[in-house]
């Protein structure tokens, strides 16, 4: 399956929320983790499985390298947010 | 080590009962002192073991009358009021949990505990004074806090010169790859369902982080076997105290605490995870 942006941003922000994490800014910069979202390891590999079970591929076990911020979640799914 | 907040049914929800209730709970799981135990023959009772684990954190810190010691992360103030008691120290105890306060500062009354007072701090930026403590007694709460870098360096800069900080804590022992943390992601939400969003760091974080922060370490021990057999008293009391336990938690959080004990059990065995303490000294000045 591959997403669209809507559908990336809503299963991000689902899993953002139960995390109790912030998602008042999900610009393609900002950081997955510490100073960011900050998300841990955990987190992280919570946030893989969401990704692998919605979409059926995730880039966290899939992508070239470890995503550091979700412009690189974005880029894996080859997806963009609208331009403001 | 309890994650203490959970479970309880929301419409009928005060906070001091509740965690009463919850804390007495947690209680039947882990022993009335509500953390791990050093086992010498690993079949002793429960208590005797988590009575030894209190004795070596009171033997690391040297307590003697009229020490000021705070204790980082009291929980409901258990071991605050017994240090008060038995050795005639005055002891603030900080917690980020208002009903914790509320309850230690009860528990502290109905003992006529004075000299154990509560209040509502964070361990890793407490605002209190430089230098204003003889001993710091953090007792299985460092892996609460996120910053426990942060929190080694409050803990440095309250003490007085020669005060002493001593610190017990379950540990990792090695870096967990990322793929490993996917694969036995259920394990680990289990571990956090049942003990809260813990973080472990090695004995030797702790030990660097205390040297870094102008303390000498001058002791460390690995208590990693000898905290081991916590995990069958655990199971034990949990299959004693089921009905009970369920009643308060609630089941899904009894089912968590029981896995819980199966997984860190195996953490324990494969070299992952362990348990260890530090006590290190604030150098007294330098004379020129």
């Amino acid at each position: 399956m591959s997403p669209t942006y809507t559908d990336l941003e809503s299963a991000i922000v689902a899993f953002l929320v139960r995390a109790k994490k912030p998602t008042d800014d999900l610009s393609p910069e900002r950081s997955l983790y510490s100073g960011g979202l900050g998300l841990d390891s955990l987190e992280a590999a919570e946030l893989s499985v969401i990704l692998e079970d919605t979409f059926g591929t995730d880039p966290f076990s899939e992508g070239e390298s470890m995503p550091q911020v979700l412009g690189d979640i974005f880029a894996f799914y080859g997806v963009a947010p609208a331009a403001a | 080590m309890s994650n203490t907040g959970s479970a309880g049914d929301p419409d009928d929800y005060r906070p001091a009962e509740h965690y009463d209730r919850v804390t007495d709970a947690w209680r039947l799981l882990l022993g009335d002192e509500l953390h791990y135990g050093v086992f010498e023959t690993g079949n002793e009772p429960l208590a005797t073991a988590t009575a030894a684990l209190t004795s070596r954190m009171i033997d690391g810190a040297q307590l003697q009358p009229d020490l000021d010691v705070l204790d980082v992360g009291c929980g409901t103030g258990a071991p605050a009021c017994r240090l008060a008691a038995e050795f005639g120290v005055r002891v603030l105890g900080i917690t980020t949990s208002e009903a914790g306060v509320a309850t230690a500062t009860e528990r502290a009354a109905s003992m006529r505990l004075p000299d154990a007072r509560f209040e509502v701090r964070d361990g890793m930026a407490n605002g209190l004074p430089d230098e204003s403590f003889d001993r710091v007694w953090v007792l299985e709460s460092a892996h609460l806090m996120r910053e426990r870098d942060d929190l080694v360096s409050e803990c440095a800069r309250v003490l007085r010169p020669g005060g002493r900080l001593v610190l017990c804590d379950l540990l990792r022992h090695r870096d967990i790859p990322f793929a490993e943390v996917r694969a036995r992601n259920r394990d680990f939400v289990t571990l956090r369902a049942a003990f809260g969003d813990a973080h472990f760091e090695p004995l030797a974080y702790y030990a660097e982080a205390a040297e870094r922060h102008g303390l000498t370490v001058e002791r460390r021990d690995d208590l990693t076997t000898a905290t081991l057999p916590t995990f069958d008293s655990w199971r034990t009391n949990a299959a004693e105290h089921r009905r009970t336990t369920i009643d308060a938690l609630g089941v899904e959080s009894y089912d968590a605490f029981v896995s819980s004990c199966d997984i860190l059990e195996g953490f324990w065995r494969d070299g992952t995870f362990g348990y260890g303490l530090i006590a290190a000294v604030k150098p007294t000045a330098q004379v020129a």
